[in-house]
């Protein structure tokens, strides 16, 4: 299965380099703002920044689906069902791949904000002079959120795991698409159709989460693992049985 | 031993394979053959476990069609599947981490035969060097039973030489080689059996020392009986 993983990361490595060096463009913005005092570079740097995080995070999600979409429909599936794999590794590869992939994504953006911060504080000297002057460059911080930094990472880390299952989602509704409503008119519209409901009612599950805190965010957590779980292991089953490619 | 049983594959209200029962046995070349659209590609396809039967099933040892049998069985699909960002020598490396039958050794030796580099970018391949590509990979496995869907689709004169003499090598007593195609004369020389399927059906296995001893016919000439205007064979 390592094999498969490996394969997997080589599909999406230009677009993670691309990534990567998009955020070290708008990282050298940022530190050339900071110690040039150069306020234009710091406004680029920080507004670049919280976009390569999230619009590449989003995108290491999106790009997963769309390479396993190919890996369905295209020829370049035999490279996958030729191997002697079964459905359960080779998605299984695709989703811990995705998985490692927005989890370390994620860690990477969160570090280096928290580096950029101390350097930016360290530079300015002191929080009070930090936030008045993202306010002169027009970017707002709210300053009133109460949250204790281990809350902090808990709701963000919470925040990739509903993305992967969003991904995950994702997966079991290409399959089905590729399966049982293969051939069918309307196949794409009517597996996208099924997607949003799915995540609807996943959404409506993990709302009823009865906590508060930091064991709200482990139990959304853990929900959103078991929904992964739960659409990976139908998804296999599924391809074991119905996928011709 | 490979077998399949009753096997039928439908797409939508069009059946491509329709109740085929055969066996391919070691030891043996056998040209599967029929024009396009009778049902060989599928019916190979289902042998690898591309396609999945609507009913029946392929066999090999006994066994359903898994993810063991892939380990002993090599297939060359007639269209190009590699993935567009790799290079010969990736495509090599690849088959060599998910293979354990394949051979680094015989597919540098059949690159360099083929008259390919292992720094070729898979997109920048002509077809007929695809095909060359595609040929190579799947000979340097040292596998059991070996199917190849038109494997001389676009190739020339001299590059056919060349694959023929690859196919050739893989012949051994355990192992069963399965090539389709449309070149019936070129294949003649080299099979042991023909199969013939018409419109999704087979129409018959023969064995071409016995057609040519007991019936005075070569396989080219069964085709034209089979499959030309006004063929003897219906379905």
């Amino acid at each position: 299965m390592l094999k498969l993983i490996k394969y997997e990361f080589r599909k999406t490595f230009h677009s993670k380099l691309i990534i990567l060096a998009f955020t070290a463009l708008m990282e050298l913005s940022f530190l050339a703002g900071v110690f040039l005092d150069w306020d234009k570079g710091l406004k680029i740097g920080i507004t670049g920044l919280l976009l390569c995080a999230t619009i590449g995070i989003s995108y290491i999600g999106i790009e997963s689906l769309m390479v396993f979409h190919r890996d369905l429909n295209t020829k370049q599936s035999y490279m996958l069902f030729l191997t002697p794999q079964n459905s359960y590794q080779i998605l299984g590869a695709k989703v811990l791949e995705n998985g490692i992939s927005i989890l370390l994504a994620g860690a990477f953006f969160a570090a280096l904000a928290a580096i950029d911060w101390t350097i930016a504080l360290l530079r300015i000297g002191g929080l009070q002079e930090l936030l008045n002057l993202l306010k002169q460059l027009s970017i707002t911080w709210r300053t009133e959120i109460s949250l204790s930094p281990s809350t902090l990472l808990m709701a963000f880390f919470s925040a990739l795991a509903s993305w992967l299952m969003t991904v995950v989602t994702g997966y079991f509704a290409i399959v089905l698409s590729a399966t049982i409503l293969a051939g069918k008119k309307f196949s794409g519209l009517v597996s996208f159709v099924f997607f949003l409901l799915l995540l609807w009612a996943s959404g409506m599950l993990l709302d009823r989460i009865p906590a508060q805190g930091d064991l709200y965010f482990w139990l959304l957590i853990l929900g959103s693992l078991v929904i992964d779980a739960v659409m990976y292991v139908i998804s296999c089953w599924i391809m074991e049985r119905k996928l011709s490619v | 031993m490979l077998e399949c049983m009753e096997i039928t594959k439908t797409y939508g209200k069009k059946t491509a394979v329709d109740q085929i029962s055969l066996q391919f046995r070691p030891g043996k070349i056998y040209a599967m053959l029929g024009p396009n659209g009778s049902g060989k590609t599928t019916l190979m396809k289902m042998a690898v476990g591309l396609v999945k039967p609507n009913s029946g099933a392929f066999y090999y040892e006994g066994n359903p069609i898994n993810r063991e049998s892939r380990k002993k069985i090599a297939y060359m699909s007639t269209e190009p599947y590699f993935y567009t960002w790799m290079t010969v020598k990736d495509v090599g490396q690849y088959y060599a981490d998910f293979f354990e039958d394949f051979s680094p050794e015989k597919y540098a030796s059949l690159i360099q035969r083929m008259e390919l580099s292992m720094d070729l970018r898979v997109k920048s391949l002509s077809s007929g060097m695809m095909a060359k590509l595609k040929i190579a990979v799947t000979m340097a496995r040292q596998a059991k039973v070996y199917l190849l869907d038109e494997p001389l689709n676009g190739i020339d004169l001299l590059a056919r030489d060349v694959i023929m003499r690859s196919v050739v090598e893989a012949a051994a007593p355990d192992v069963t080689l399965i090539i389709s195609s449309h070149l019936v004369d070129e294949l003649e020389q080299l099979v042991d059996a023909a199969v013939f399927i018409k419109n999704s059906h087979l129409i018959e296995v023969c064995e071409v020392e016995e057609l040519r001893i007991s019936r005075g016919q070569s396989v080219a000439d069964r085709y034209r009986e089979i499959y030309g205007h006004g063929g003897t064979e219906r379905c």
